[in-house]
């Protein structure tokens, strides 16, 4: 799932009703239903913006549900069946496409200038338009950094952030050495399904994960920029040595835990991990710092995977107009602020100046304009909450257990059959 | 020790020996993983991944247990969890001992077809019945609302229970009963002074499974109630997942909790049982 | 502690073997007397048969319907109904993959049936054989298995077998199997299958165990006695007496074990969502990748019915056999 979560301030603290009001309340006595997802917006927005939209809807009340990530596939299926489904929905960008084709959620196209579509962020904005249609309004995304920590990277001896490959190498092998004495030590924790990561590269590489002919899309794994990708991600683990599990994603066991314990060097993650770490571990939010992932070619940055969310309006809503009137309020300036406060890239607004106040969303901002997407097919959904190949194919190539050759191919193959619905 | 003598005084006795050592690391096995729990959920966050080994936990800390105890919601859910799973235990035990006493003591046209649709219901994939299920609730109106949980389970563990009641009422003898009615009980007193009470370790048994079934469901209880107060004890459980993982400590410390009503229930249940069997063998 | 720790639940097992003969003088005296009479059994299982049907028969019903239809998001969300024929089938069995996921299922489920319902028989046997207190403690192990959230065990078995950082390589590093290190448990699905086969088993044997103790010590000692003088080992013991007698208790079990064990999702799911290349994938995995991922619920349907046969004709010979029973008895 692409999305990132916003929450620096991680308490979830406003779940449930947020509101004072009572489900029958004054006035036309109407409901609005949001469900957002679990650590998506800091309370603090939610708390003010649904203040602002109830006063300015006397008799309105905003219910507010966070939804949790376990089993979100089975509620949104079942909940958009429902007579009243909720009113306003998150939707990952890369699941957005399915749930549009299906025509489940309420074209917006007419409201687009609306909701200040003359901003929106230009990978989430393809990754609601489908047949030529909006379908929801961006909400936030993020990209990856390699976060790392200033006072090894001090003690090792490296001066500079890395901007190319090479140097970002030679900072592992410098760190490796400068703490060979601790065994627990990782220059790079970089566990082997970290597919996002594999993103980069193989972008980097002038490659990509498929290829769309008319309307099919057809897997390009087997490219030998994807393998040249592949090779790189490998290169890194061997160089690095990290412990990492070759079997599992950063979620198992959380990379942003492994970072917390202060025995890890630098991680490719997003700004809400490092702020998990430092709630493990609050030492390190004095010495931690990112730095844009590295390019082979100097002078550039490596492409990014662009995750984040779509807000949307389900076809079924009652309440079309007051989600409208939301969606509306939560585009403008005021709240897109606090988006980027809370260390996302805000959706309907190109000013990321308070992202760049920090030193990762300084390098999130920078790397930012250089962000990617999946491919925005419907059944590319399905690979995210499916088997994921991209993920068989890393632990295959990192065990050894396949050639490139073979470990490419196979997931090419599964990559087209998923692809083809 | 004289391996002879001991061979020749005591057999049977080394056997025992044996025996119980061998239960011991069975025993082990099985609690292990429960161990495990527990002690991820005594560790502090730093020592939660160590190339160390820590069989035994290096450092212990209640952090984790008290970021459970804490997490909203937790009482809430506790007793949506509980006023849910034990009315339908209570329901599928009941309805069921309804339903088993005339497929093991009567005789009856379609007999053979009632005891048939007993298993062949429990044959229904019931992951696989989430949309009809929640189609139907929908058009009942119990969205969003814990009755539509008891009906579910209530339904789910029902065959079960009326088919192993069945076996359980089967295995009294009949004349124990008819001895009552020669005595001049009724029909009824003689099932309710006899048989009932004999039932007891069969309903014990059958209602810690529905308990544990009920108890641990997770996919109708998420997909069934949006509202955060009516949410039931996994739904909150799996709130320690976010899209960054599962945070270990925090989930281990929780399930503990989560386990704890379970073992409640079983002592509970457990002390009736005693209790029924004491009163069967003094009446048989 | 137990449910069965005592004489009683001898009770389950007498009752499969030695009803029968019971129940049929019994029911045929009872074959006279009033309308209500007559219409009791009847009126008994009304509320379970009502129940059942409502709430289990309907929506498989609509299953089955379902597999008829083209159901994806879009239909489902507008209710509309499109009629496709056996179209969902064809495709279904026209996939290779279909009938090697159904080999992979049965040969798994049979495998992890097998392996608990012996388990759980040796349990059984030896809970005889040890201390009450002993005892007591095993007995409590088992139920913290079975009473233990599905979540924490499909976390804290990723988490025994983790590469890096589980207790099972490095405590096998430590007994002097180098090769153990970094040993990755969920690189083949083989491999994957049998950490969740263990998973399944553990879980299943407590329920298993208990169950069978209750029917092993209902078997009259008398009849230990007598075998004992004719100088029997304990296997012949076995053969002779034990066995026999929990044989219907015996297969009783197991059919509900391959019930459960043959739909078994949640676990397989959590641990790695049937990969490596779908090397873990069973049939109940295989509707959810059909159904909730690729919201093609028709197709996942009719996996759903398929997964019901096959079901059905896995457990054939003993509903056969119960039905004949019957027929023997009343």
């Amino acid at each position: 799932m692409a999305a990132g979560a916003a929450a620096l301030a991680v308490a979830v603290a406003g779940c449930g009703t947020s509101s004072s009001g009572s489900d029958s309340g004054s006035g036309d006595g109407k409901t609005l239903t949001v469900w957002l997802m679990d650590g998506s917006a800091p309370a603090a927005l939610t708390d003010a913006l649904h203040k602002e939209f109830q006063d300015a809807h006397p008799g309105v009340t905003v219910k507010y549900e966070v939804q949790k990530w376990g089993g979100i596939q089975e509620k949104l299926t079942t909940a958009l069946t429902s007579n009243t489904p909720p009113d306003v929905i998150e939707l990952g960008n890369t699941q957005t496409a399915k749930f549009a084709a299906e025509e489940t959620l309420e074209d917006l196209s007419g409201d687009v200038s609306a909701l200040g579509g003359d901003q929106w962020l230009a990978g989430l904005k393809d990754s609601l338009t489908w047949d030529g249609k909006s379908y929801g309004m961006p909400f936030y995304a993020s990209n990856r950094t390699v976060i790392y920590r200033t006072d090894l990277f001090e003690a090792a001896g490296i001066t500079a952030a890395p901007t190319t490959r090479d140097e970002w190498v030679a900072a592992i092998e410098k760190l490796k050495a400068a703490n060979a004495a601790d065994p627990d030590f990782q220059a790079l924790y970089l566990p082997g399904q970290s597919w996002y990561a594999l993103l980069s590269f193989i972008w980097d590489e002038g490659g990509d994960v498929a290829k769309q002919d008319g309307s099919a899309w057809t897997g390009a794994l087997d490219t030998p920029q994807a393998k040249a990708g592949l090779d790189f991600y490998k290169k890194l683990v061997d160089v690095s040595g990290t412990k990492a599990p070759k079997d599992t994603d950063e979620a198992t066991p959380q990379q942003m835990e492994v970072f917390g314990t202060g025995k890890v060097g630098m991680m490719i993650g997003l700004p809400w991990e490092l702020a998990g770490a430092v709630k493990a571990n609050p030492d390190l939010a004095s010495k931690t710092a990112a730095f844009p992932i590295p390019s082979k070619t100097a002078g550039k940055t490596a492409p990014v995977f662009l995750g984040g969310s779509n807000l949307a309006i389900p076809a079924g809503s009652q309440n079309t107009d007051l989600a409208k009137d939301y969606l509306k309020l939560l585009s403008s300036k005021k709240y897109q602020d606090m988006l980027a406060e809370g260390g996302s890239v805000p959706g309907t607004s190109t000013d990321t100046a308070k992202l760049a106040t920090n030193p990762v969303g300084k390098a999130l901002a920078e790397s930012a304009p250089n962000g990617k997407v999946t491919p925005t097919t419907p059944t590319w959904a399905a690979v995210e909450a499916g088997q994921n190949p991209l993920k068989d194919m890393l632990t295959a190539y990192l065990t050894g257990a396949k050639s490139l050759d073979q470990a490419t191919g196979d997931a090419n193959a599964a990559l087209t059959k998923t692809l083809a619905g | 020790m004289n391996p002879a003598v001991n061979r020749a005084v005591n057999p049977a006795k080394s056997k025992k020996v044996a025996a119980n050592a061998v239960a011991l690391v069975v025993a082990l096995f099985f609690a292990f993983p429960t161990y495990w729990m527990v002690a991820t959920a005594l560790k502090p966050r730093k020592d939660m991944l160590t190339s160390e080994y820590d069989l035994l936990p290096l450092s212990v800390t209640g952090t984790n247990f008290a970021t459970a105890w804490t997490k909203p919601g937790f009482l809430q859910s506790l007793g949506n969890s509980l006023v849910v799973t034990l009315l339908a235990v209570l329901a599928a035990v009941v309805v069921g001992l309804l339903a088993a006493v005339p497929l093991a003591r009567m005789r009856f046209r379609g007999r053979k077809g009632f005891v048939m649709l007993m298993l062949v219901a429990q044959m229904a994939p019931f992951e696989a019945l989430l949309i009809p299920v929640f189609l139907m609730m929908r058009d009942l109106d119990l969205l969003d609302k814990l009755p539509s949980l008891v009906l579910i389970y209530f339904a789910v563990t029902l065959p079960f229970c009326a088919w192993t009641l069945r076996g359980f009422v089967n295995g009294i003898p009949l004349e124990l009963e008819e001895a009552a009615q020669v005595d001049g009980c009724s029909r009824w007193e003689a099932f309710r002074r006899v048989t009932l009470p004999l039932l007891g370790p069969g309903m014990v048994a059958t209602s810690v499974f529905a308990f544990v079934t009920a108890w641990n469901e997770f996919l109708y209880a998420l997909s069934l109630i949006n509202d955060q107060s009516r949410q039931t004890l996994p739904v909150w459980l799996s709130g320690f997942q976010s899209q960054f993982g599962t945070d270990w400590g925090g989930a281990m410390a929780a399930s503990a909790l989560f386990t704890l009503p379970v073992l409640v229930f079983f002592l509970i249940v457990q002390r009736k049982m005693v209790i029924g069997v004491t009163a069967g063998a003094v009446k048989g | 502690m137990t449910a069965v720790d005592t004489t009683d639940a001898a009770v389950p097992t007498r009752g499969s073997s030695q009803a029968p003969r019971r129940a049929a003088p019994g029911g045929a005296r009872r074959r006279r007397g009033s309308a209500l009479d007559r219409a009791l059994p009847y009126l008994l299982l009304a509320p379970a048969v009502i129940a059942i049907l409502w709430m289990i028969g309907f929506p498989v019903l609509s299953v089955l319907a379902t597999s008829f239809r083209k159901l994806n998001l879009r239909e489902l969300t507008r209710g509309q109904v499109v009629w496709t024929g056996l179209d969902n089938y064809t495709q279904v069995l026209s996939d290779p993959e279909f009938w090697a996921i159904s080999a992979r299922t049965v040969v798994f489920t049979v495998l992890v049936v097998g392996s608990s319902v012996l388990a759980g028989l040796l349990l059984a046997l030896l809970m005889r054989q040890i201390s009450p207190v002993v005892r007591i403690v095993l007995q409590v192990s088992m139920l913290l298995a079975w009473a233990m959230p599905l979540l924490a065990a499909t976390t804290v078995y990723q988490w025994i077998f983790d590469q890096q950082y589980g207790i099972l390589n490095k405590t096998l590093v430590r007994l002097g199997f180098d090769g153990f290190a970094g040993f990755s448990w969920f690189s083949t699905g083989a491999s994957t299958l049998a950490v969740i086969g263990l998973l399944i088993v553990w879980q299943a044997v407590p329920f298993l165990a208990f169950s069978l103790y209750a029917g092993a010590i209902g078997i009259p000692r008398d009849q230990y006695e007598a075998a004992g003088m004719d100088g029997a080992s304990p296997w012949q013991t076995f053969r002779a007496v034990t066995w026999p007698e929990l044989r219907p208790l015996l297969m009783m079990v197991t059919f509900l074990s391959l019930l459960w064990d043959f739909k078994v999702f949640a676990q397989i799911w959590a641990i790695r969502k049937g990969g490596p290349d779908g090397g873990s994938t069973t049939l109940a995995v295989y509707q959810y990748l059909e159904g909730i991922s690729q919201s093609h619920f028709g197709v996942a349907a009719a996996v759903s019915v398929l997964m019901v046969l096959l079901l059905a004709l896995l457990t054939f010979q003993y509903l056969r056999r119960l039905v004949r029973s019957q027929e023997g008895a009343l």
